[in-house]
């Protein structure tokens, strides 16, 4: 795990644990947000001195999910899935799914994050992406 | 309490004139644009002079496009605003020409789109947050996963988004404006390789360029212009919202369609059932299934089965789209919510010739923009 992430300003490694995505909370109304961000709350208004940093973990339920077949990235080849993972700890976030293929995935089924190396990648970058919980 | 446009004195299309759209040229703007302002001079009836403000509508053209495109029509001095609110830009102008009619501050008002394609940074990727995903989410996957989303949902097929795509193709080929303007069969639209998930080209909006102006009057200038009454329509309503938080992280794009329709309806005093027209922001087929349920035209996951048996064509229930919408008319940003005004005035009045939904009387124009905002007007023939 010595390796860089390909993000270390959203996510990073938790010992033996599922990675952590990098958000926070407001303080004053709640709301857990990603990506971490200072300015003010998107639920309240409260300034940025209320949102507090926190981690929140890479698990959670798949919403959607679409093999994508075009893009723009230039990191990575199609075909890949993205999803919508509904976090356990609050955000919605989309991202790239481990490779498979979709008849694996069921709507409303547990995710997991892991840390990847992407294929298409410099071999010493690892970037977060998702799976079935019960492949973990 | 705020007031709405229906608390001021009554506003009036009176003119509607068109640019076609078309895959991008070397046409200059400036000509795109002219040719659908004249359009709908000569459609009201009315003189540029006598124009008061003038809204002109881009996404994509830059700074100030608006003078070196009207100096054309001649240099009267009239007051011009530019707006930009991505797809939505037309849709926002429109409604900016309404309330300075309806407050009285002018008589006649023009607003018009026109733009170009052309390869611009989003204000979301300047807004100094990083994303995960950056460029591997293009549009066409976000509504890939919500057809997958709508699929699990309602046990909805390919065929039933391809439907959508059929549907609006058909009504494109009888629009000499449309972008596309060749039907094809379900086949043929789910023939092709797909962008993302169950979307194939064909169920993706072209972005291309070309222009669309509308004319807006009140009583009084409807009187001292001599325009024709019979051929004015009435703006019943004009509502903007934003995307907000939802519950469940649902996401914004069919709750905020229907919180903002069923604001403008209700400003209208009409309900889903009485519209004949609806135009709607169908950039990706499976938008049409989720809006025409969110905006009450149908029960949750009823859409497919109504799209199927022709409740959504011209001739049906309501005709969604019969301008052949975002997917076949084409999606130029800153026209296309002005194209959705031009075609349902031309329906209401009864001019739309090979398209003509039989007696069209009230009409819903229903835009998105990325941000996310939502536009919708309702129209109605009065005469």
């Amino acid at each position: 795990m010595s390796d860089r992430l390909e993000h270390p300003t959203l996510y990073e490694a938790s010992g033996a644990g599922p990675p952590v995505l990098l958000g926070h909370r407001c303080s004053q109304c709640g709301l857990a947000g990603f990506p971490r961000q200072s300015l003010g709350c998107e639920g309240c208004g409260a300034g940025g001195d209320n949102l507090k940093p926190i981690t929140l973990i890479a698990g959670g339920k798949l919403v959607s999910f679409a093999v994508v077949h075009r893009h723009a990235g230039k990191d990575i080849a199609a075909p890949f899935i993205v999803g919508e993972i509904n976090l356990n700890d609050g955000p919605l976030i989309r991202c790239t799914l481990s490779a498979g293929t979709p008849s694996a995935l069921t709507i409303g089924q547990d995710m997991i994050g892991v840390l990847e190396h992407n294929p298409a990648a410099d071999a010493s970058v690892r970037e977060l992406r998702f799976k079935p919980e019960q492949a973990s | 309490m705020s007031k709405r446009l229906s608390d001021f004195r009554p506003v009036f299309v009176v003119g509607a004139g068109l640019h076609p759209y078309q895959k991008y040229s070397p046409t200059p703007y400036v000509a795109l644009g002219v040719t659908a302002i004249r359009e709908a001079l000569l459609d009201a009836g009315v003189a540029w002079p006598e124009v008061e403000s003038a809204f002109v509508a881009t996404a994509l053209l830059g700074m100030a496009p608006g003078r070196p495109m009207l100096r054309h029509l001649g240099a009267t001095g009239l007051a011009i605003t530019h707006v930009e609110n991505a797809s939505a830009s037309g849709s926002t102008a429109f409604r900016l020409a309404a309330m300075e009619i309806a407050s009285g501050q002018s008589n006649l008002n023009i607003a018009v789109g026109v733009d170009k394609p052309a390869m611009i940074e989003l204000g979301s990727r300047q807004a100094g947050l990083d994303f995960l995903e950056r460029e591997r989410v293009a549009a066409f996957t976000h509504f890939a996963l919500l057809a997958q989303k709508y699929a699990h949902e309602h046990r909805a097929t390919p065929e039933d988004f391809a439907r959508v795509a059929v549907k609006n193709l058909a009504n494109g080929a009888r629009n000499p404006y449309a972008q596309r303007r060749e039907p094809k069969s379900l086949q043929e639209v789910l023939g092709a390789s797909p962008l993302a998930g169950f979307l194939t080209p064909l169920q993706s909006c072209p972005i291309g360029e070309g222009a669309a102006a509308t004319i807006l009057a009140s009583e009084d200038g409807i009187r001292q212009l001599g325009i024709d009454p019979r051929r004015a329509v009435r703006v019943l309503s004009s509502t903007l919202r934003s995307e907000r938080i939802y519950e469940d992280n649902s996401g914004f794009d069919a709750a905020l369609t229907e919180e903002t329709v069923r604001q403008s309806l209700a400003e209208a005093g009409v309900s889903p059932s009485a519209l004949d027209i609806v135009e709607l922001h169908d950039a990706f087929t499976v938008e049409e299934l989720l809006y025409v349920e969110r905006m009450g035209l149908c029960d949750p996951g009823d859409a497919p089965r109504r799209l199927k048996a022709g409740h959504f064509d011209i001739g049906g229930d309501v005709a969604v789209s019969p301008s052949g919408g975002l997917i076949a008319m084409g999606h130029p940003l800153g026209p296309t919510g002005l194209g959705q005004i031009a075609e349902i005035t031309r329906q209401l009045r009864g001019e739309a010739e090979s398209r003509q939904h039989p007696n069209a009387k009230t009409g819903l124009a229903h835009m998105v923009g990325v941000g996310a905002v939502c536009a919708a007007h309702v129209l109605r023939r009065e005469a």
